[in-house]
């Protein structure tokens, strides 16, 4: 089957080598009140390793809807493989030969991991489901992918992660022409990335055309050839990217010079203990694990996706129960059974996923900002609309979150401006440790500095402050020290002068038995 | 939960009604429009329970067929429940009439008790009240400042004279089983009581006595069930024919029909043939359709200054094999 | 703080407009259909624009409208109620009890009856919560069982009978009529419409419960514990069962176990005719005070009008589905103005 593939590809390829695989001519989508994307024209040709890049809000996502069939444009035209490209529907996209993999994971979740994957094609016998079958071509495809999961495993069971694999593996069922691979890179580890592009440049060599969105501006060199920027909904420029660096690129996308994100000032003192754990266990039979962050200190968790960071420090935070492990805050020893007790002691976790369990997404800035801490704004139960606004316009002004009003819905904000809002409402309640799990995943370059900005301006505060982050370069750029989490214990601890990608993923690969060399 | 009205035989709406109200129910609604502003002519309301209840549908089908026939001296609307236990709709419903200023409200109550108030808002807005079908509770009434006669069946009586023809063909010592209406129902605890006054006075023996809420399968399983506890069931009492219906389905799928003697209350159509052929051995009649008619005709003489009190009561006639 | 102060003097009559529009946006759709529901019967029902028929209609609406206001807090907390229907029958019985008691006195009986209907909803209410989140099992299921545990709870406290013969103050309430067109009743509903709009709009617990229904979730990991919220919705809406129970002995002078039976449907619907997504998080109790309205007028009307009886049903079950499917759009249409607005 992928010998016939390859031959048919080579013969297309030389009966259009001279025509682009997709052609955009003059494109242009407008919202009610919002142009999103307005006269973009580029080319992507047969082969290539085409990335896009722009802010968030230049208009990317807008043009992979359209290319996947859930939008249409009300300008301009398409063209793929020759033909005028106008799917009405993410199916007719799927037949024609185009496959978008969305950063918003489409699996539906109370099904198994091999029915997600062949869901467009069960394997059937007489009208019935031939599940063996579908288990046996499930089990393939985990293993293209390097996902190990039982295929009859339900997709809520799985972390982000490998749901993410389980969304790439079933692209990779499909035979597509041209791959839309949308962010896909946000949630995994370095390890799952090599292997994402072993897999991209297997594919590129069967000649499958990938169009790659990504933020994180060092790997694109490992998957692309060419980069189309795009900038407010307009097209910037498309050309090679031999000879163009991470300055220029990001250059072309913000339109103007950003100082290194990774600027660390090593003068932010570090006072007394402000979060101290010891003998913490989640479950009866799990490792036990101590460590504490200092006031004014930025303590970092790494570990590969599963290595329990999440699991950590949401048992911390009083999330999800645990087994054992005594917690103290600011040196006072403190009981946590739920997240009342934590916030009521001054702990604040910012969870990995935002608009699912950290914010009201229908509900306004104003009151997002507010809800951690109702008794401020409130005199005997009753609301104090004044103060809340009052209090409210302050931290969207000392956040620099971009907002006309304050009783906008935060479902309208961009992923930095929603993070902001969750720093907002964590600032708005005074707490003493403040915890990140993925402060910046999906949030584009700008917005990520200011980010880090914050999180600096907030240990200057004296408040200790721990980030959970599968971005080494950013945990290695902000912190004081990383803990380096692997299969459920701290396998390392890594002070800054010590830092080195290398030893802190040896630590991470640790408990797994292996060590890649870089 | 709700229960829902389950119906023996005909449906409650035409198929006209179902097509037309589907197609647009706009023009059901304007082809449904009576003028009501005849300014000579008394109108007349009618309000009755249920109308899944094949009684109802008697009484309505008699009171339209007798106001067509006298267009020129009354008009008249007669207005039915979704559900008969909904008494509030009821209340409505006389409401409604009020504010229409009807002439004369026919009322079959829904509840004894809760009707007492509304119609004597009605009583004091000049309207003609006439209390058909099941009487209005004294206390109620008198709490209430009105004085309404009772033109109506003696259910009580009524159910005598079936359980009488019962004891009659069982004899001394038969054992039989009673099918209540409603628990709540002024009807089916006056027809209970006239089972059991026939029990005493026939010296049967009573095994069980349960609701079954005067639906047809809910009796079915009722009787399903006291047919695998009681062994030895000679006879059964049903405080309806709708719920008969469901013993003789249950007597039928034992083998037992015809030997276990069956008696009922109502008299309604489908019951008609199993008398015939002696699955069901009586019923009750107690002129649904006469009792509506009748009930309008004493109306328009109260609105022409007749005055009537007491209890007026209406014909109740046992209908067995020799007389369906 | 004076600069916040001038900054947010500044903002505020836009945001006031803009928080205006959008409540208004919000109720607008339904008050307007009302109102030309209301237009349409005056101009063709006969008896329909009388002072009598919409006393009447005051009269009608009192029980519903209370059951949904309370309902309104369940739903907004992305729960549901099926209980109130038969938990107001229980109530009546409780109460007819109570006040037809001869050992006590007019005023002791009332007094009392008072009490115990309110606390016999709000105990069913709270009861359907703490189970719903102690098990974390879904309102609907719960609700169910309690629709038929209070049912049968309430005939065997009455011995299945209607119970009548109230003191006479308490039925001469029942009759009064205020300004020669408001029931009292209709003024009782009135008044928990706004203790209700007042508590969703002005209180911390309102605030909560909006929040709850948009994101529980995020409630809870913003350090809150929203099953007691929700369990107060709950209480809530037992309680106001509790009250529309005492406005069914006012109106109709019995307490009844059949009383009640379907109201539940009646007020879910007036609740999403409101524009109250069934969803939670978003709606509001005027909506459903408007929503209950236009179901009792889209009764009478019809009636008046001469229609079929079973012609009624059709009528109202389609409206609520348009109700619903309107309510999308209004949603649509709120949206796209605030993305014009808002940031991209």
């Amino acid at each position: 089957m992928h010998g016939d593939e390859l031959t048919r590809s080579r013969v297309d390829a030389a009966a259009h080598a001279e025509t682009p695989l997709l052609k955009l001519q003059a494109v242009g989508k407008r919202f009610p009140g919002v142009v999103a994307l307005r006269d973009v024209s580029f080319e992507i040709a047969r082969g290539a390793g085409h990335v896009l890049l722009g802010e968030n809000g230049a208009g990317k996502s807008t043009l992979i809807n359209m290319l996947g069939g859930a939008l249409q444009p009300d300008d301009g035209a398409i063209w793929f493989d020759g033909a005028p490209y106008r799917p009405a529907s993410p199916l007719e996209a799927f037949k024609a030969g185009i496959r978008v993999v969305h950063q918003e994971l489409n699996l539906l979740s109370n099904l198994s991991v091999a029915e997600n994957l062949l869901f467009e094609q069960l394997p059937s016998r007489h009208g019935m489901v031939n599940f063996r079958e579908m288990n046996r071509r499930a089990a393939e495809l985990l293993a293209e992918v390097g996902l190990d999961v039982a295929p009859t495993t339900e997709v809520s069971r799985l972390g982000v992660a490998q749901m993410q694999l389980v969304e790439i593996a079933k692209a990779l069922c499909h035979e597509s022409k041209l791959l839309v691979l949308d962010e896909p890179t946000a949630t995994l580890t370095v390890r799952e990335v090599d292997r994402l592009f072993e897999i991209l440049h297997r594919l590129k060599a069967k000649g499958v055309t990938t169009l790659y969105i990504s933020h994180r501006l060092e790997e694109i060199y490992a998957v692309g050839d060419h980069v189309t920027v795009l900038r407010d909904g307009q097209h910037v420029t498309t050309r090679s990217l031999s000879g163009l660096g991470i300055p220029d690129i990001v250059e072309l996308m913000v339109g103007r010079t950003i100082a290194d994100q990774g600027e660390f000032s090593a003068d932010i003192p570090v006072g007394g203990e402000a979060l101290g754990v010891t003998g913490l266990k989640l479950t009866g039979d799990s490792p036990e694990m101590s460590f504490s962050v200092g006031k004014g200190e930025i303590v970092g968790i790494a570990g590969l996706v599963g290595s329990g960071r999440t699991e950590v420090v949401r048992a911390l935070f009083g999330a999800d129960p645990k087994a054992a492990g005594r917690i103290r805050i600011v040196g006072q020893e403190v009981d946590i059974a739920s997240p009342r007790d934590a916030v009521a002691h001054g702990l604040c976790l910012a969870t990995e996923d935002r608009k699912g369990q950290g914010l009201l997404l229908e509900m306004s800035c104003a009151e997002n900002t507010t809800i951690t801490d109702l008794a401020k704004i409130s005199w005997r139960g009753l609301l104090q609309r004044k103060t809340e606004h009052a209090a409210s316009r302050r931290l969207v002004k000392e956040l620099r979150v971009k907002t006309p009003s304050i009783h906008q819905a935060v479902r309208t904000f961009s992923g930095g401006n929603q993070q902001k809002i969750v720093i907002a409402k964590w600032l708005f309640r005074g707490p003493k440790v403040l915890i990140f799990d993925e402060p910046t995943r999906g949030i584009d370059v700008g917005a990520k500095a200011e980010i880090y900005e914050l999180l600096r301006k907030l240990a200057t505060d004296g408040k200790g402050i721990l980030v959970v982050s599968s971005d080494l370069p950013e945990l290695m750029a902000i912190c004081h020290r990383i803990l380096v989490f692997s299969k459920g214990r701290i396998a390392g601890e890594v002070p800054r002068a010590e830092f080195d990608q290398h030893r802190i993923l040896s630590f991470a690969f640790q408990e797994y038995g292996r060590v890649r060399d870089r | 939960m709700t229960k829902s009205t389950h119906q023996t035989s005909g449906t409650g709406i035409s198929r006209r009604q179902i097509v037309l109200a589907g197609a647009a129910g706009t023009i059901t609604i304007m082809t449904g429009l009576r003028p009501t502003r005849a300014a000579s002519k008394p109108k007349v309301g009618l309000v009755m329970k249920s109308l899944s209840n094949e009684f109802f549908k008697q009484m309505q089908a008699g009171a339209d067929k007798y106001a067509a026939e006298n267009k020129d001296k009354f008009d008249f609307k007669a207005v039915g429940m979704k559900d008969e236990r909904d008494f509030a709709a009821q209340v409505d419903a006389v409401e409604n009439f009020i504010t229409q200023k009807y002439d004369i409200i026919v009322v079959a109550p829904a509840d004894s008790k809760a009707m007492a108030t509304p119609l004597a808002k009605a009583v004091k807005a000049g309207i003609v009240v006439v209390n058909i079908d099941v009487p209005l509770d004294a206390g109620a009434k008198k709490a209430a400042g009105i004085d309404l006669a009772f033109f109506g069946p003696d259910n009580q009586a009524g159910a005598k004279l079936a359980g009488d023809a019962l004891a009659k063909a069982l004899g001394a010592g038969g054992k039989v089983v009673i099918l209540e209406g409603n628990p709540e129902a002024d009807n089916a605890k006056q027809r209970k009581q006239g089972f059991m006054d026939s029990i005493a006075e026939g010296k049967l023996q009573l095994l069980d006595s349960k609701t079954a809420h005067w639906e047809t399968e809910e009796a079915n399983t009722l009787m399903t069930n006291f047919l695998t506890k009681y062994q030895d069931i000679q006879g059964v009492m049903a405080a309806n024919d709708s719920m008969a219906l469901g013993v003789v389905k249950a007597l039928d799928a034992t083998g037992k029909s015809g030997k276990i003697k069956v008696v009922g209350f109502d008299n309604i159509p489908p019951v008609q043939p199993l008398i015939k052929n002696g699955k069901m051995l009586a019923t009750v009649e107690q002129f649904g359709a006469e009792m509506a008619v009748n009930g309008v005709k004493y109306g328009l003489r109260q609105l022409a200054g007749e005055k009537f009190s007491g209890w007026i009561k209406t014909d109740i006639k046992l209908i067995e094999a020799n007389n369906v | 703080m004076s600069e916040i102060a001038e900054q947010a003097r500044k903002q505020k009559s836009s945001a006031l407009w803009e928080n205006l529009l959008r409540i208004s946006m919000r109720e607008a759709g339904v008050t307007v259909a009302l109102v030309l529901i209301v237009l349409f019967f005056c101009a063709t029902a006969p008896y329909f624009a009388t002072s009598g028929n919409f006393l009447k209609i005051f009269v009608q609406i009192a029980i519903n409208t209370v059951l949904a206001a309370g309902m309104t807090f369940v739903i907004l907390t992305g729960g549901i109620d099926l209980s109130v229907g038969s938990v107001l029958a229980l109530c009546t019985v409780v109460g007819a009890t109570i006040t037809t008691d001869e050992r006590l006195s007019a005023g002791t009986s009332i007094t009392l009856a008072f009490l115990a209907c309110l606390g016999t909803g709000a105990l069913c209410g709270a009861i359907n919560g703490w189970v719903c989140e102690k098990w974390k099992l879904p309102s609907f299921i719960v609700t169910l069982g309690m629709l038929n545990i209070a049912s049968g709870l309430a005939r065997v406290v009455s011995n299945n009978s209607t119970i009548s013969g109230l003191p006479q103050p308490f039925v001469e309430f029942g009759n009064l009529i205020f300004w020669g067109i408001f029931p009292s009743i209709f003024v009782i509903a009135l008044a928990v419409v706004l203790i209700g709009w007042f508590i969703l709009r002005f209180t911390v617990f309102g605030r909560f419960i909006f929040a709850i229904g948009t994101n529980e979730e995020a409630v809870r990991l913003s350090g809150h514990n929203p099953r007691a919220i929700k369990i107060a919705a709950f209480t809530i809406s037992g309680l106001t069962a509790g009250i529309a129970a005492m406005v069914y002995l006012l109106r109709l002078n019995v307490g009844s176990p059949i009383a009640g039976i379907g109201y539940e449907l009646n007020a879910i619907a007036a609740v999403i005719i409101g524009g109250t997504s069934l969803s939670g998080g978003k709606g509001s109790i005027i909506g459903t005070l408007v929503g209950a309205c236009i179901l009792q007028v889209l009764s009478t009307g019809l009636q008046l009008l001469g229609a079929e009886d079973n012609v009624k049903p059709i009528v109202i079950g389609t409206v609520i589905v348009l109700a619903v499917i309107l309510d999308t759009y209004r949603n649509k249409f709120l949206r796209a103005m605030e993305s014009r607005k808002g940031v991209q």
